[in-house]
């Protein structure tokens, strides 16, 4: 650990070795040009930018334009501006798009902007998945926005409680907007999280060990597992609303066995974490910004990554915190209050962190550091605030108040977009090689400091008077009607603040003084790279040695003889393919070099498709969802085809008897499986949500199965169970084979699982044909077949992949050394043993038992 | 509209003007925290603003800063406002004692059915309490979730479709005290308002009485007229009248209508000429209501108008 009472950082800082490799690692790097070659682009710099821009684009569509309707609309008592269905649908989208299509994106745009550079690495592991988070989140956005056109706006609120939200009182297509276009946002938001997990995880520079990671990944590693954990049940809820809207099934309504608060549980398991999934990677930009211009290390470092760690445990525990008022019982209501009080501690930890750090250092007041100090001053208002809604008896009085719209507007104008104007200002000099202008940088400040607190800080005081929240108008004599007035003023001072920062985004981009490549002195390795930096970033891997390698270190490249050789030979060899260095999880030493993903049309493909399903659900063609998912899956499986091996396998092993690292051109052997292992996941966490909803709508339920259906028999069930058990064997076996380059075993093992599995899945669709009741009458039915189906579609998953893998084996052929897809499968089909068995079991035994 | 509730006789001053023990240690628990929350909030801003003019520090100095800030303080202050917070849940009742008054009420799309069990009527929109009397509110919903909140006598409570809730509350002083649907319930939520009137036992016992009475037959010409005119227009399909032939249950119950204050669940005070805006042309008032405008003649809505009015 490096000492805190070092000098100041130098300015002068260290900058990339240049070698003469650079020409062709450009010809490799680049993304390809014209229109096709944008559209086939894969490189995190053209992702990245394009996130943010269309993050910021939906942000003043309904981050903006939407409240300063709303707020004409209450300036005044019983105003008659606008309509109460068009208040409606105004409040639905403000909330719908801030929380879906705005932050997260912007943040995950940052990530994969910047990432690669701040680990030191040339590209995100799965450029392409990069892609096609992108192309989901901006088609499944468009697809939700699209509602406007046909005048069918979502108007039941960004929350979307059952029954409001169901067939029943809201019959009309304008929900079905709301569950697919934003389902199709969630789908691109897990593909990042991915893609941001084993980044992070798995590609820093050589010597950058977990003590010496950025707080800013630090913070997007807890980010992108807190998505998994909270985007997976949300996506379950929402598939279990649109079966009760487009199929007629009824898991939320209380007269067919359902149950209104289900869906509640399964929102908030979601809707609690997105608000600490916004709010930590802004914590994570702070912690960068705050070293930078106090010019001092970060104190307390541990402490900070604690905190961010357990932010994102914590914000699990406190979901039902939402729900005080639907008549919990003072335990549960006592034991959701402590845990939401106890998430101050962490946060209260990162907020004396940061001014420990300032209190050492010697302050610049750039305009980055401005909104990290206005950051501070509101969001330690909204966390008290926080902490008061926390507790039950208050938030008996606060819920569903205004109060809670100026909490939350604390937390994330305060919290989260002050953050987000920081880093903007922090990085834009380093991609676009211009600085934004400081004179206007101080307006853009300013104005929204000043905007914010007027515009909500009145909200907590007609909150407190009983002004109860989405109300399009309210009557006059209660008072209400000043604290209303100036909220509606803040909006104007708000509004020509972010106008400032367009301007200043734009002018500054066409002609801003040029940047350099490190104007704030700053201490992480992107700042060492010209600014815009080139597409593949490191022409010679950098070696990292400390936490703030440009502030300790003379030179970026100097290690251990052997690293220092290693990252030498990377700049020479190879230059036919895009080779990326896999680093070990803890001590960051070299562990595989591997090929990362050529530029690519098939993302675009993939997220077209799954957006096709999704607009014929909207429109109830089903036979078009079928074609949606075929290109779904023909895509995935094009985007996924071994492509020509630009190295045979001596040439790697060549590499690897000189430098000590395996080369794995045909499939990383690390990457791949991390991957693995996190869909497998992203299924667990899917399988669970899926039990959860088949239990809470049991307890929901006197008899289960209800009365007129017979307990099911377990017979065939079992036979199907035990063919899967075997296939997984078989899997394994053939698994174990390649391994060691017996083919016919892996042939064996892979005909054996497949033919195994084929022939469960058939019987236990015959089962579920002889099944006396339907997935319509009742919330039982409705369970059974989505959960049984999920099951299914997990073995049908395993198939097509199974399929492949046995097309494969011969063509190309698989290797004792290139065998990735076959580890893959292998895990897999364990995964989807353990479903198999876990689903059908609770159906088929689960009722016997209980 | 808007200068009607200038004029009319209506207190509301939310949860920090509280009129009964329920709001009243919820007010106190806000008041506390408040001093609390001050304390800590400008804590933070001036250690952040010495914090800016600062020479540096040592390590140790720095070190000491987050653990006493960012552990120790919040800890002591967390436990504090956790066990205020618990003894003030235990200050709550959440079961009724003996004696209380039972009333249950059932939130529609947009209006609030009120029943007395023990009296055996039904009214809407307008809840009479005895004042030093715990009543016990039991919450069921017709159709989405609502959310019963009155500010000045307690917290909310939701109204379930799937089971019903419990919230006990207790009015101190006599007067009127506002209240609202506080979960958003589609296009007429904002106006899904009610009027909670706690009065001393005796006049209460008094209302009750003529409450729980069938509605008086109409007197004199025009109101009998207007019964008539009731009866023609279909508005017992969704309206009870009791001891008339008008028995609908899908909206409010109009037995005594005339003795109520307010008007479409709160939105406008009783009088006749909003009386008359609303039965034309409800759609104007409150677009979405599940409620048509009569279309009828102005003889025959000043009739009807002087029907409802006599509805004592």
């Amino acid at each position: 650990m490096t000492d805190v009472r070092e000098a100041p950082p130098p300015f002068d800082t260290p900058r990339l070795r240049e070698v003469d490799t650079d020409e062709q690692l450009h010809e490799l790097w680049d993304d390809p040009p014209g229109l096709w070659g944008k559209l086939r682009a894969v490189q995190n710099d053209a992702i990245g930018v394009r996130l943010l821009l269309t993050g910021f684009f939906f942000l003043i569509l309904g981050g903006t334009v939407d409240s300063v309707v709303m707020r004409l609309q209450l300036a005044v008592p019983d105003n008659e501006l606008v309509s109460p269905q068009l208040y409606s649908e105004l409040f639905t989208n403000h909330g719908s798009v801030t929380m879906f299509l705005v932050i997260l994106p912007i943040f995950e745009g940052f990530a994969i902007l910047v990432l690669p550079l701040l680990l030191g690495t040339r590209e995100m592991p799965f450029p392409r998945l990069g892609a096609f988070a992108y192309y989901t989140f901006l088609l499944g956005g468009l697809l939700y926005y699209s509602s406007t056109l046909f005048m069918l706006v979502p108007d039941t609120g960004w929350f979307a409680y059952t029954p409001l939200s169901g067939p029943e009182f809201s019959p009309d297509k304008a929900m079905d907007f709301w569950v697919l276009g934003l389902g199709v946002a969630e789908i691109g938001a897990i593909a990042a999280a991915i893609e941001i997990i084993i980044s992070v995880l798995k590609t820093r520079a050589p010597g950058m060990t977990l003590a010496r990671v950025p707080l800013f990944a630090w913070a997007l590693l807890v980010t992108a597992f807190m998505i998994l954990f909270a985007f997976t049940p949300v996506i379950v809820g929402s598939l279990l609303l649109e079966l009760d809207r487009g199929f007629g099934m009824q898991f939320f309504d209380p007269e067919r066995g359902g149950s209104s608060l289900l869906w509640q549980h399964l929102f908030w398991i979601f809707g609690h974490p997105e608000v600490y999934i916004q709010f930590l990677p802004a914590v994570g930009i702070v912690s960068m910004i705050v070293p930078v211009f106090a010019r001092r290390r970060m104190v307390a470092y541990p402490w900070q990554v604690a905190s961010l760690v357990a932010i994102g445990f914590l914000s699990f525990g406190l979901w039902a915190h939402h729900m005080f008022t639907v008549g919990l019982t003072p335990v549960v209501g006592s034991f959701f209050s402590a845990a939401s009080i106890v998430i101050g501690v962490p946060a209260a930890v990162q907020i004396f962190a940061w001014i420990a750090t300032i209190w050492g250092g010697r302050v610049r007041w750039k305009t980055p550091f401005l909104f990290v100090v206005g950051f501070v001053a509101l969001f330690v208002l909204g966390g008290i605030t926080g902490i008061m809604v926390a507790s039950v008896p208050f938030d008996l009085q606060a819920h569903d108040s205004y109060f809670v719209v100026a909490h939350l507007h604390y937390v994330l104008i305060g919290g989260v977009a002050f953050p987000i104007f920081a880093g903007v200002y922090y990085w834009f000099p380093k991609f676009t090689g211009k600085m934004l202008d400081e004179r206007l940088g101080r307006w853009n400040f300013w104005l929204l400091f000043v905007g914010t607190n007027v515009a909500f800080f009145p909200m907590h005081i007609v909150g407190l008077m009983g002004m109860p929240r989405r109300v399009y108008t309210y009557p006059a004599g209660l008072g209400w009607e000043v604290w209303n007035l100036i909220s509606t003023i803040g909006v104007f001072i708000i509004v020509p603040g972010i106008g400032v920062f367009v301007w200043n985004v734009v002018r500054s981009w066409r002609r801003g003084e040029p940047a350099g490549h490190n104007p704030w002195g700053a201490d992480t390795l992107e700042w060492a790279t010209p600014s815009p930096p080139v597409a593949h970033a490191f022409s010679v891997p950098p070696v990292v040695g400390s936490r703030h390698p440009l502030w300790d270190q003379d030179d970026l490249h100097a290690g251990s003889p052997e690293v220092s050789q290693f990252v030498t030979a990377l700049s020479q060899w190879p230059l036919k393919w895009r080779a990326v260095l896999v680093t070990r999880t803890g001590d960051a030493q070299p562990e595989e070099v591997f090929r990362v993903a050529d530029p690519s049309i098939w993302p675009l493909v993939a997220a077209i498709g799954a957006v096709s399903i999704f607009v014929a659900e909207l429109l109830k063609l089903r036979l078009g969802a079928l074609v949606g998912l075929a290109i779904v899956v023909g895509a995935v499986i094009a985007w996924n085809w071994p492509e020509r091996v630009e190295a045979t396998e001596e040439e790697e092993e060549a590499f690897e008897r000189e430098h000590g690292i395996p080369v794995r051109v045909g499939g990383s052997w690390v990457v791949a499986r991390w991957a693995m292992g996190l869909v497998i996941m992203i299924l667990g966490i899917a399988f669970g949500a899926f039990l959860l909803s088949y239990f809470y709508l049991q307890t929901a339920n006197e008899s289960w199965p209800p009365p007129g259906i017979d307990l099911p028999q377990p017979f065939w069930p079992a036979v199907a169970a035990v063919l899967v058990a075997g296939g997984g064997l078989a899997m394994l076996h053939a698994h174990r084979s390649i391994r060691v380059g017996r083919q016919a075993g892996l042939r064996t093992g892979l005909a054996g699982a497949l033919a195994a599995g084929i022939v469960a899945l058939v019987v236990q669709v015959l089962d579920f044909q002889g099944l006396g009741f339907g997935a319509t009458e009742h919330a039982y039915g409705s369970i059974f077949y989505t959960l049984g189906g999920f099951a299914l579609a997990v073995m049908s998953g395993g198939l097509i992949f199974g399929g492949l893998a046995a097309y494969w084996s011969v063509r190309p052929g698989f290797t004792a050394r290139r065998h990735t897809p076959v580890t893959n499968l292998a895990r897999y089909w364990a995964a989807l043993v353990v479903i198999w068995i876990g689903g059908f079991g609770t159906l088929y035994v689960g009722p016997w038992v209980t | 509209m808007s200068v009607a509730w200038l004029s009319a006789p209506i207190v509301a001053r939310g949860s920090l003007d509280p009129r009964g023990p329920v709001a009243g240690e919820i007010a106190d628990l806000w008041w506390w925290m408040l001093a609390v929350a001050a304390v800590v909030f400008l804590a933070v801003l001036v250690l952040l603003g010495v914090s800016l003019r600062s020479r540096r520090t040592g390590e140790r100095v720095a070190r000491r800063l987050v653990v006493a800030g960012g552990v120790v303080m919040p800890a002591v202050v967390l436990t504090a406002v956790l066990v205020v917070s618990v003894a003030t849940t235990n200050a709550i009742p959440f079961a009724a004692g003996p004696g209380a008054l039972r009333v249950e009420v059932t939130g529609h799309q947009w209006w609030w059915e009120v029943r007395y069990p023990d009296h055996g009527f039904a009214t809407a929109n307008e809840i009479h309490l005895p004042v030093g009397r715990q009543v016990e509110f039991t919450l069921r919903s017709a159709d989405v979730i609502h959310s019963f909140w009155v500010p000045q006598l307690g917290g909310k409570i939701d109204a379930l479709p799937d089971h019903p809730n419990t919230l006990v509350l207790q009015a101190d002083e006599p007067g009127e005290y506002r209240g609202v649907c506080a979960e958003f319930c589609g296009i007429q939520h904002a106006k899904m308002g009610l009027l909670v009137v706690a009065q001393p036992p005796d006049e209460f016992a008094a209302w009750l009485d003529a409450q729980a009475r069938p509605a008086p037959p109409p007197e004199g010409r025009l109101p009998r007229r207007g019964a008539v005119v009731f009866g023609a227009a279909g508005c017992g399909m969704c309206h009870s009248v009791r001891g008339t032939d008008a028995a609908g249950a899908r909206a409010p119950d109009l037995t005594h209508f005339g003795s109520r204050r307010t008007l479409a669940a709160a939105a406008l005070p009783a009088t006749g000429e909003h009386i008359r805006d609303w039965v034309a042309d409800p759609q104007s008032i409150k677009e979405g209501a599940l409620m048509e405008g009569a279309d009828l003649g102005a003889s025959d809505l000043a009739a009807l108008v002087a029907y409802l009015e006599g509805l004592e």
